[in-house]
């Protein structure tokens, strides 16, 4: 689990908290780190000039420039190097998520790790920060490994995971999720709360749901999990279901925040069949950008154990 | 008998010196440098506050406060955050406050004086 993690960075503060995640896991984990930094940011085509991500200048990324982005890395990351020496950084210039998704197939990374958004744009208004950076959206959809996302400080401070959420509409996208996730609380000695949020968020539009017809399906749901992931658990005794009425995005952030979570695991996008063209599903998405810990983001089985 | 209050930081100079600030103000301290280390300190001496800081080498705070909080002799202990991490005040929801160091000493005796009262 975690043998190999590839930590995309801006080296910029705005990557902060993701890079403390990154680090930890690494010690923690013993991981081999790759930490990549794509220069430039182009906003569209292939241009010739890179901006760089402190100054905002045009520049040539000849080998000078990339040696220099390389060292200031290093300078960046000074401390957290120390407690994981062996640890490699690379700069290449191109499209971010092309070149990252490049690097994780070359390097066969069994983990991604980025910031919720690359750039701090504190002052661009409620829009911008209530979406995902376009990064990220690309390289989850994308990536054949589980995408892990840091998008709050707050996501940072656990050091390690004991206590794992996996939020399920028990969709086909949903089981990948399962899998990684129970084979992760399996390895790591965590504890797996399986969750179902059960969507009543369409009472606001008239939909208008009974006290006891809300109850019947929250039954049902747990007897769902049952039958779909707790009995393909065998030994796996360390969990616990449950299932809440809301609206799910809010209903997993607090279930998680609840149980002390220190990581939620849930499928890039439910309700999508094509796994290639779904844009991060709108409950994931708020969920990682709300979160108090780091999310997961399945979206292909590739590197998702089979034996649960 | 004094109010207690147990200092968790893996900085021995912070150690130190909210050991003094608070002996000087009249409460009695115990310290733990990480967050294992502190649940047992926290379960031997029962403390009337906790100051936590975020990041330590091993366990870390928020996961010290998930276990305290699940034991029922100290879950309802009350807990300061002191830590240099930016978004602190989002790390323990239930935290009387958050303080950023470097920190404010009159602010802090304020906080704790508030939570637990005076030292004696």
């Amino acid at each position: 689990m975690f043998k190999k993690i590839l930590f995309a960075t801006t080296a910029s503060p705005a990557c902060d908290h993701a890079a403390r995640v990154a680090f930890d896991m690494a010690g923690r984990y013993q991981s081999d780190l790759s930490v990549l930094h794509v220069l430039g940011v182009p906003s569209r085509g292939f241009g010739q000039y890179v901006t760089d991500v402190r100054t905002g200048e045009q520049l040539v990324p000849d080998e000078d420039y990339v040696a220099w982005v390389k060292e200031e890395m290093k300078t960046t990351y000074a401390e957290q190097l120390k407690q994981c020496p062996g640890c490699t950084m690379e700069a290449v210039a191109g499209i971010p998520h092309t070149e990252i998704l490049r690097f994780a197939r070359k390097t066969d990374a069994d983990l991604l790790i980025l910031g919720g958004h690359t750039k701090d744009r504190e002052n661009e208004g409620y829009t911008y920060r209530n979406m995902a950076g376009s990064t990220l959206q690309s390289v989850a959809r994308s990536a054949r490994c589980p995408v892990l996302v840091v998008s709050r400080p707050a996501a940072s401070f656990w050091g390690g995971f004991s206590n794992i959420v996996l939020g399920t509409d028990f969709s086909k996208a949903a089981e990948h999720a399962f899998r990684f996730a129970l084979s992760a609380a399996r390895q790591l000695d965590c504890r797996l709360h399986l969750f179902h949020a059960l969507d009543i968020s369409g009472m606001h539009a008239g939909k208008v749901l009974e006290q006891d017809e809300i109850e019947d399906r929250l039954r049902d749901s747990l007897n769902t999990m049952r039958r779909k992931y707790v009995s393909q658990m065998k030994d796996f005794k360390n969990y616990e279901i449950d299932a809440w009425e809301g609206v799910p995005y809010v209903e997993i952030v607090k279930y998680a925040r609840e149980k002390f979570a220190d990581l939620i695991v849930m499928a890039h996008h439910t309700g999508s069949r094509d796994a290639e063209n779904s844009a991060l599903g709108s409950t994931m998405e708020q969920v990682v950008l709300r979160a108090t810990c780091p999310v997961i983001s399945v979206n292909h089985a590739d590197k998702v154990s089979q034996d649960a | 008998m004094a109010k207690k209050i147990l200092i968790v930081d893996d900085d021995p100079n912070i150690t130190s010196y909210l050991t003094e600030f608070f002996e000087d103000n009249g409460y009695a301290t115990c310290a733990a440098s990480d967050g294992r280390e502190a649940l047992d300190v926290a379960k031997k001496e029962k403390p009337d506050l906790i100051t936590l800081d975020l990041e330590m080498p091993d366990e870390w705070g928020p996961r010290f406060y998930r276990r305290m909080s699940q034991d029922p002799e100290i879950k309802n202990t009350p807990v300061i955050v002191i830590s240099g991490l930016s978004g602190n005040q989002y790390a323990i929801q239930k935290a009387v406050a958050s303080i950023s160091k470097p920190f404010d000493r009159d602010e802090l005796i304020k906080i704790v004086r508030d939570a637990i009262g005076d030292g004696k």
